[in-house]
């Protein structure tokens, strides 16, 4: 059962106009899945994540509807099915 | 010797024997705990002056408190015998440890963060190990990396467990040399007296061999692995070793220190970046498919000819372009681009006949360098961002503070200034970009400080007639310039103050905010400070106070005149606190007499309640007769001089926050029209619902 991304309309220019990406193969973390999806997408990489592979600080993932800040980050596990929220974060004036 | 008291220690039982001594289990009768005794062998012939220099240097090491070196408690003699009593570390050396295959990854990097950080420690007491290799460090039973042998390898060598540490006179007989030679430093085989970088090419040496099994330099006999420390590269590291990781190994083994790390702190921060760093594709492939460049269709643009001026705005929610023609008189207006994004540094670039405006883009989603060659209907959007700190580095970008084209003869060289405090530069016209490693391996680099606006390197200064210097401005480093095409860097603020710090003129650390020189007279600079104005007449190796009669000596920017070296534009805050034009009238002073005094120049500006701020980017000046002036402010106003600012003119208002002014006559351009974009990529005449559209990018330029 594939995952599936939603991707934000500001990364939309770099997925082909979609709002929702599907991997087909079963990633066991979010790493992996991101890196799956950058595979595809390669431009969305650099707008989710620093040079260094860190999540950027202004930007959410939800895996279902927990942000993966608190559930492990990156090692967080993705299960068959997983829905993965981008999403900016609410800050800023 | 079984039995025996050593000090206030009985010793039990040998566990080890090396070239230098034995290593005995002891315990300590008054603190009762075991600790390992390591004593010197008799035979060694250890004259008196060596036996001191052992004793303190042991006795310095004991001082190195840290979780991952193994701690000196006592040295001593006795009976003739020297004799070290150190905690008793029992586990697996990382040579036995990672004798067959290597370790994983994931290994690698836990050990030697721990071994960055007990050199990090060692290095900050004066201490060098001299001798770090994988069998000086073990793993204890508690899972804890402890480097062994401190300090001791300069004078009695310290292989007990290894007989191949040596100690040998040099060639030229100047210095004594110790260590082991697989994990030596090119620089101490050629008699070089070595230093802690000496440290960071062992701890090299170790990381590539706990990662693969194997050493870096081999060969069969002693000439053989010198000769290839000298002068081989290793075989690089594949999967699974990341990238990260390689680029680490090999920055630690350049063979020149001055091009290797410069702080074991900057090995640890780099290998914790990686750690934390699960996303290990570093290098993503380009999508030949993907955009990139974004035409807008919904924006509204200006339309540019031959020979019309330009203003560029950047601000805190994106960037404007504003036309005029040469009289300077009406104004239309294209933008926002980027809306939303700080567009902090915008420039043009008129070289070799081409009409290129830069901007620096920074939002939720990263920073990136654009371009457009057509005022705005496109811009680049590149994949993959083409600034970004090498994974050796552990840093990431957070802005662009300055774009700075090159000198005209170089129509391919750009600088940006960078936070953190960095300096690119580019030689394929933005193709590519390389980190200024000669200014970022500065060894006072880690002791910048931000200043408010964060660790900035906000300025980028080219000396137009000697092609090799440079001036950068960085808040808070201070002024460094380069008299060799970047290679090597110095700090120049003798004389100018840092209220902030106990020691008011430091070498470096100064809170610099902005400085300009004139090309006409190059080695004069003018200099806009946290406090106070300076003007420097030799290149910056001294400065002058010239804050002669201004209402404050507090501002940011600081404008050179195009045509006069001795006019500039200033326009003072009243203070730190409250950053606002004095008694909340804006006024901008003009010296014509590079500082001697200034007058305020105020017509047609805001004189009642007017609590503005210009900051350091947001003041520019053209390039026409008579000269213009220009600058906006905090509050999203745009003023405008035509006769050199003796009289003001406010050229729009409601902008978001103006942080950046840059202006441009056009040559050579028509009509707006995109010349060298394909016809497919070209806007189509009817509007799309959508802001913007993405078209495949035009051709390489």
């Amino acid at each position: 059962m594939p995952i599936t991304f939603h991707i934000p309309g500001a990364l939309r220019e770099f997925t082909a106009g979609r709002s929702r990406v599907e991997i087909e193969h079963s990633p066991a973390t979010l790493a992996d899945a991101l890196s799956a999806l950058w595979t595809l997408y390669p431009g969305v990489r650099d707008r989710i994540a620093t040079e260094q592979g860190q999540v950027r600080d202004h930007i959410n993932i939800f895996i279902g509807n927990e942000d993966v800040r608190y559930t492990g980050g990156l090692a967080s596990s993705v299960s068959p099915g997983s829905e993965i929220s981008i999403v900016p974060a609410v800050s800023g004036g | 010797m079984i039995g025996k008291l050593l000090g206030h220690c009985r010793i039990v039982a040998k566990i080890g024997e090396g070239g230098m001594g034995i290593v005995y289990r002891a315990q300590d009768e008054v603190l009762h705990r075991d600790v390992a005794v390591k004593v010197v062998n008799k035979d060694r012939h250890l004259d008196s002056s060596a036996t001191q220099n052992l004793l303190y240097e042991a006795r310095a090491s004991s001082s190195l408190a840290h979780p991952n070196i193994c701690t000196i408690h006592e040295v001593g003699e006795t009976d003739g015998d020297l004799y070290i009593v150190m905690e008793l570390v029992e586990g697996k050396s990382l040579r036995a440890m990672c004798a067959d295959a290597g370790l994983p990854p994931e290994s690698v990097l836990r050990y030697g963060i721990q071994i960055a950080s007990a050199l990090t420690r060692a290095h900050d007491r004066g201490i060098v190990h001299r001798d770090l290799k994988t069998a000086n460090i073990v793993l204890s039973s508690d899972g804890l990396v402890k480097v062994l042998d401190f300090g001791l390898a300069r004078h009695a060598g310290s292989g007990i467990f290894d007989g191949t540490t040596r100690s040998f006179a040099t060639p030229q007989g100047v210095s004594s040399v110790s260590g082991t030679l697989p994990y030596m430093a090119p620089e101490i085989l050629r008699g070089d007296a070595g230093d802690y970088r000496s440290d960071l090419w062992a701890l090299g040496v170790v990381l590539y061999e706990a990662a693969s099994g194997r050493m870096p330099f081999e060969g069969r006999t002693g000439f053989e692995i010198s000769s290839a420390i000298m002068r081989e590269i290793p075989n690089p590291l594949g999967p699974p070793v990341p990238p990260g990781l390689w680029a680490v190994i090999q920055r630690c083994l350049a063979k020149e220190p001055i091009q290797r790390y410069q702080r074991a702190s900057e090995i640890q921060a780099a290998l914790e970046a990686i750690q934390s760093g699960a996303i290990v594709s570093s290098n993503p492939a380009t999508d030949q498919n993907a955009p990139r460049t974004t035409v807008l269709h919904s924006v509204r643009h200006a339309h540019v000819k031959k020979g019309d001026f330009l203003l560029l705005v950047g601000t805190t929610k994106g960037a404007f372009i504003l036309r005029s023609n040469s009289q300077r008189r009406r104004w239309d207006i294209g933008g926002p681009y980027f809306h939303g994004d700080n567009v902090y540094a915008m420039a043009y670039d008129g070289r070799g006949g081409q009409h290129r405006i830069w901007a620096s883009t920074q939002s939720y989603w990263g920073t990136l360098l654009r371009s457009s060659d057509d005022f705005g209907k496109s811009w680049t959007n590149p994949q993959q961002a083409p600034i970004r700190f090498p994974s050796d580095t552990g840093l990431s970008l957070k802005n662009i503070w300055q774009i700075t084209p090159g000198r005209p003869e170089e129509p391919n060289v750009l600088y940006c200034g960078v936070e953190p405090a960095a300096l690119f530069e580019t030689r394929d016209a933005g193709e590519t970009w390389s980190l200024v490693r000669g200014l970022f391996d500065h060894p006072h680099r880690p002791r910048w400080v931000p200043g408010n606006g964060g660790l900035a390197l906000h300025t980028v200064v080219l000396d137009p007639a000697n092609h090799q210097r440079i001036y950068v401005a960085i808040s808070a480093g201070g002024v460094y310039r380069t008299n060799d095409g970047g290679a090597t860097w110095t700090a120049q603020n003798r004389g100018i103050r840092a209220m902030f710090m106990p020691d008011k003129y430091p070498e470096f650390g100064q809170c610099v905010h902005k400085i300009a020189l004139h090309p006409a007279r190059p080695q004069r600079i003018f200099l806009q400070n946290h406090w106070g104005l300076y003007r420097s007449d030799n290149c910056g190796e001294s400065w002058v106070d010239i804050a002669n009669g201004v209402p404050s000596d507090f501002g940011f920017t600081v404008l050179m005149h195009p045509t006069n070296p001795n006019c500039v534009y200033i326009v003072p805050v009243e203070s730190d606190v409250f950053r606002c034009a004095c008694d909340g009238r804006l006024r901008v002073y003009r010296t014509r007499n590079a500082g001697a005094s200034w007058e305020p120049l105020v017509r047609g500006l805001p004189q009642k309640r007017a609590y503005e701020t210009v900051l350091r980017d947001a003041m520019t000046a053209d390039s026409l007769d008579p000269v213009g002036i220009y600058f906006g402010t905090r509050s999203g106003q745009l003023f405008g001089s035509r006769d050199e600012g003796r009289t003001w003119q406010k050229l729009h208002e409601g902008l978001p926050a103006v942080v950046c002014v840059r202006s441009a006559v056009v040559e050579g351009a028509s009509g707006g029209a995109v010349p060298s974009l394909p016809k497919a990529a070209r806007p189509p005449s009817q509007k799309t619902s959508s802001s913007t559209k993405s078209t495949p990018r035009r051709s390489k330029r």
